[in-house]
């Protein structure tokens, strides 16, 4: 596919090669990820190789079946590759063991997935710092108190789940994943179920932990609304990587979308 | 409609744990048929071939019916006897024939006593035949088949044979050919004139066995007997007493079938509460797909039925395997049984149709009754159930249940309290005491869930941080859910913890009898088990007499008499020594000092019940000597031994013949030494091998052993419902880590290990077990102390909490969690991360 650039484009391409300098927060070395077997196998992942750099917001869009939700659970390590190298920071993910893994998840990354994100025992505060006290830490107060204020849930902080709104339990979600400044957050389709107002609110929070606290987010989404808050979009289809969209907008995301078919 | 079914009984799996809960309770109760058939069917297989030596048997008739579990005390005839009926016309052989105790002992000179079966000894019978050898002369014995095999004796061998007045070597000159006697363990026949001297007295003989000629039938020869026998005397066909005795063994066994049926039921309603919660579990969890069938146009009634359809079908094949089960259960059960000391004929297991279709009809009936509620609550699921995916309702308890749980629990308790303090009567009062107690439990129990899981949690939640913490939460998210899975569990605890209780508190009580109120340094009892060697021979206590280093005497008898077609039974005492060696209230000395040879000593509630006082004339039925008018000289209240009437020794002499002595009591003479005195009283007695000398801790010992032996077995079955109750824990769980998929993925994905996932559930597993635990301990303790109260005026004086042992059962049984978690936690770590989360239910 040839690539059809703006001259804007170009520069800030080159300048994100440039930038290469610096390891990225994670990348993928040709993953092939493949489901099933035999007659009915199904190539998720075609061989992939991309670079999340460090303190970037980046969107994942695709149509579904494009193989967006794989790599993103590649990323994070939960899910295995079929062949090819994940990395987060320096670590290759395929030859650590499940302990390590989970280990890896609770210490370096963070998670805001779609729905059940939150424990429905817990108040908002106790899922808040869930991954620390799993690990047996305690939480920095004055982090989690600014992350409280960004996301805005001070007087909620008692409820549980149940007694919170779907924008109010992903708000949740999305301090918690902030709460133990993990090296990249993972973000599974955050606004799919939340109504324009609070998926705007919860994509301006993002947003922020990027601009502010210089947070690495990784997010899979097929809306292109969700999207055009990233700093790159890359397009997914078929297993491979098709495309990619530095500083994107709507309509050109939208644009995208439809030229692959999405 | 069949087709939904089929659909819904893919996921048996989830339906192991209620089908195994319903296959151990039906194992119960099959296992109890089986059990009772093959008792029955043994008896009348030995009564069948145990009529073979003669037609018809001459006795002397019972003065009044038998207790129903022995039977009744018949005289001895006199010798002359035998001249009278050999007149009678048509017999063709007629003997004497003289039984009584005798123990064989085997090469190693240990006494031969098996299942605790009489040990019997008789005289040669004509009709006896022999495997090997030939009928015994003086000095000489035939033994049963069964003890020369099992003992491995042979013709020739020298064997000691112990008797109620001492011991004698003879030489093996036969086995028989039949192998024993319904209601001997052994049995040893000598001539007439050695079994006369050993187990008879002179001029004396127990019964005349005649066999007719094939002219005259049995019925007219004892017709023709009868009609010239004295009135005390009666002739009855062989056949009559081989029945009676069969119908006696069996009557003593007859409160087996209901007890073990009564702890059948227990396991059944445990088993219940288990399924009802399973497949309220079940119902919440497919709400949706409930609601999605309701859309699709399922009507609530068949919503209904496909729930009840599915109990009924887990009840059926669980039951049928519980039926199978029960083949051995029978075996186990018999087994217990005989530990007991409870005597039954060798036989195979005897497995009927009953037995399966009781166990069935029990086992389907318990799971679609149980299934019932939470079958209507499917046919409330609305259609629009199916649009949003509430798969998990999470049930707060309401505070509201709380006022009618304690008013009912407290009314139940009050009732119970009424019962044994005998304010109300017994049985009714405790019955709805403690159903009254069950109910209020059942409405407080999720009331405390929460608040008792956050206390048991807590110990844990320090030990094991966050996955106890989040276990906690866990248990105390869905309180009703956690309170039926631990209702079980409180169950079986509960019964368990009430034998305990009572075990304890009988045993202080025999302590506290020994301790307080006996002042005999020694006490003579017969060795074995009660009515095996009837008592000691009357030598006994003259020997003891002549025992230098003894003060003083006192003996004690036993026999039954016959009040208005009941049997009671009475003890003789001497009223002159028996207050120096048991000490009794000041009121029942007074009865005592009162008491002469032809009067009667009565329990002061006894009197109170038949309205008698001092003075009345009591109608008392003596076998040998018929209805005889006694006055009541005093009411007691406390006697050496447990007995309501109480006669003299003398009196005794007078109205029995038979001349064993119960028990004889041993206050040894001033200044003499302990140790050296009671040697010397063994060395007088080691000739007497059925007379056991015991001081008072080895008559302690063996109170408390019999104690054990009767309400071990009991505990062990009730264990049973403790272990349904565990693999309710485990099926609880097990359902809602299935249901909670999403949320344990959720968790591993945010840094939760497998180990802490482990824990988590271990923790909630012994979050529930110790929840239904200390529900059990406190029913324990209500049940516990109202039992207790209830036998108090059967010498159960004491109330003993045993501490240590309810702490250990409930360590034991909470502990035990970690058991029930090890499945689901297994099946939790397994869970592949993405698969739960992204797990659609």
């Amino acid at each position: 596919m040839t690539m059809l650039m703006t001259a804007p484009e170009l520069v800030e391409s080159w300048a994100r090669m440039t930038a290469k300098a610096t390891t990225p927060a994670a990348r993928t070395v040709n993953a092939v990820k493949i489901h099933g077997r035999g007659n009915t196998s199904v190539r998720a992942l075609d061989g992939v190789s991309v670079e999340l750099e460090q303190n970037r917001f980046t969107a994942i869009m695709g149509p579904s079946g494009s193989g967006k939700s794989t790599l993103m659970h590649c990323l994070a390590g939960l899910d295995t590759l079929s062949s090819g190298q994940v990395y987060v920071g320096d670590k290759e993910l395929g030859t650590l063991s499940e302990r390590a893994l989970t280990k890896l998840r609770r210490d370096r990354l963070g998670f805001i997935f779609q729905a059940y994100n939150l424990l429905p025992t817990l108040t908002a505060a106790e899922n808040i710092t869930l991954p620390l006290a799993l690990a047996g830490r305690s939480a920095d107060p004055l982090w989690l108190e600014l992350v409280i204020d960004v996301v805005g849930l001070g007087d909620r902080l008692s409820h549980r789940p149940s007694e919170l709104s779907g924008g109010e339990q992903l708000r949740v979600a999305a301090a918690r994943a902030l709460v133990s400044r993990p090296e990249i957050i993972f973000a599974d389709e955050p606004t799919g179920s939340l109504d324009s107002r609070a998926g705007g609110s919860l994509l301006n929070f993002l947003r922020r932990a990027v601009d502010d606290f210089g947070q690495t987010i990784v997010m899979v989404t097929h809306d292109p609304v969700a999207a055009s808050f990233a700093d790159r979009i890359v397009f997914l289809a078929d297993g491979r990587i098709v495309d990619e969209m530095f500083e994107p907008s709507v309509g050109r995301a939208v644009e995208h979308m439809k030229y692959l078919g999405g | 409609m069949a087709r939904l079914v089929r659909a819904a009984l893919t996921r048996t799996g989830r339906l192991i744990g209620i089908a195994l809960a319903v296959t151990l309770a039906v194992s119960l109760v099959s296992g109890t048929f089986i059990l009772t058939d093959t008792i029955a069917s043994a008896f009348q297989a030995a009564t069948a071939s145990s009529t073979s030596t003669s037609d018809i048997v001459v006795r002397a008739t019972a003065g009044f019916t038998a207790q129903a579990n022995s039977l009744p005390e018949r005289e001895p005839l006199p010798e002359s006897l035998l001249a009278t009926v050999a007149a009678v016309p048509g017999i063709q052989a007629m003997w004497a024939t003289v039984q009584g105790y005798a123990a064989m002992t085997d090469k190693s000179g240990k006494v031969i006593a098996p299942d605790g079966l009489p040990t019997v000894g008789t005289s040669w019978a004509p009709g006896d035949i022999l495997d090997v050898g030939r009928a015994p002369h003086r000095g000489e014995v035939a033994i049963d088949l069964t003890t020369a095999r099992r003992y491995h004796l042979h013709v020739g061998d020298n064997i000691r044979i112990l008797f109620q007045g001492g011991a004698q070597n003879f030489t093996i000159a036969g086995v028989l050919r039949r192998t024993v006697d319904i209601v001997a363990a052994t049995k040893a026949i000598f001539d007439p004139n050695t079994a006369t001297q050993w187990l008879g007295q002179k001029g004396e003989v127990d019964a005349i066995a005649v066999r007719a000629q094939p002219s005259a039938t049995p019925a007219t020869l004892r017709a023709r007997i009868n009609a010239i026998l004295p009135s005390r005397f009666e002739a009855v066909t062989a056949r009559q007493v081989a029945d009676e005795a069969a119908q006696s063994w069996t009557k003593s066994l007859g409160f087996l079938t209901p007890g073990l049926l009564l702890l059948a039921g227990v396991a059944l309603i445990v088993g219940a509460l288990l399924i009802g919660n399973t497949f309220s579990i079940l119902v919440g969890q497919r709400t949706r797909e409930l609601g999605l069938l309701r859309a699709l146009g399922a009507s609530p009634g068949q919503l209904r039925r496909l729930v009840l359809a599915e109990a009924t079908a887990v009840g059926i094949s669980a039951s049928l395997a519980g039926v199978a089960i029960g083949l051995g259960a029978a075996h186990g059960m018999l087994a217990l049984v005989r530990g007991v000391g409870l005597s039954i004929p060798t036989s195979s297991v005897v497995f009927r149709i009953h037995s399966a279709v009781a166990g069935v009809v029990c086992g389907v009936a318990a799971t679609t009754v149980a299934a019932f509620l939470p079958a209507r609550r499917a046919t409330l699921v609305s259609p629009v159930a199916a649009l949003n995916g509430s798969a998990t309702r999470s049930e707060r308890a309401r505070a509201a249940r709380i006022g009618p749980g304690a008013v009912t629990t407290l009314a139940g308790a009050t009732m119970l309290a009424a019962g044994s303090t005998h304010a109300l009567p017994t049985l009714v009062a405790t019955g709805v005491g403690v159903a009254g107690v069950l109910i209020g439990l059942a409405l407080l129990l999720p009331v405390l869930a929460g608040p008792v899981a956050y206390a048991i949690g807590a110990p844990l939640v320090r030990l094991f941080g966050q996955p106890a913490a989040l276990a906690r939460q866990n248990a105390m998210r869905n309180p009703r859910r956690t309170a039926a899975t631990a209702a079980a569990l409180m169950i079986g605890i509960g019964l368990v913890g009430v034998i305990a209780i009572v075990t304890a508190s009988m045993k202080a009580s025999a302590t506290a009898a020994v301790r307080q109120t006996l002042r005999a340094d020694l006490v003579v009892m017969t060795s074995g088990t009660p009515g095996s060697s009837g008592g000691l021979p009357p030598s006994v206590a003259d020997r003891l007499r002549h025992t230098p280093e003894v003060g003083l005497v006192s003996e004690i008898r036993a026999g039954q008499w016959g009040l208005g077609g009941a049997t009671e039974t009475l003890l003789a005492i001497d009223p002159a020594t028996v207050t120096d060696m048991h000490e009794v209230d000041a009121a029942s000395m007074a009865a005592v000092h009162q008491l002469d040879d032809t009067g009667v000593l009565v329990r002061d509630t006894v009197a109170e019940h038949h309205r008698w006082k001092i003075g009345d004339l009591v109608p008392m039925t003596f076998a040998r000597t018929g209805t005889r008018r006694l006055p009541i000289r005093g009411l007691f209240s406390t006697m050496a031994v447990r007995t309501d009437y109480v006669i003299s020794l003398k009196a005794f002499a007078v109205n029995y013949a038979q001349p064993l002595i119960l028990a004889v009591d041993v206050k040894l003479a001033k200044g003499v030494t302990p140790g050296l005195a009671e040697a010397n009283v063994r060395r007088a007695m080691s000739d007497l091998p059925v007379a056991k000398v015991m001081d008072r801790s080895q008559l302690l010992a063996s109170q408390q052993a019999q104690i054990d032996k009767y309400l071990s077995p009991v505990a062990a079955l009730l264990g049973l419902a403790v272990l349904i109750g565990l693999l309710g824990i485990a099926n609880a769980l097990a359902l809602s880590i299935h249901e909670r998929t999403r949320e344990l993925g959720l968790l591993r994905a945010v840094g939760m290990a497998r180990t802490q996932l482990r824990a988590m559930i271990r923790c909630e597993a012994v979050i529930i077990a110790g929840f239904g635990s200390l529900a059990g301990l406190g029913l324990a303790l209500g049940f516990g102390w109202a039992s207790v109260s209830a036998v108090h005026d059967l010498g159960v004086t004491e109330l003993v909490v045993p501490v240590g042992q309810l702490a250990m059962l409930v360590a034991a049984a909470t502990a035990a969690g970690l058991l029930a978690a090890i499945v689901p936690a297994r099946r939790a770590a397994n869970l592949q991360v993405l698969d739960a989360i992204r797990d659609s239910h």
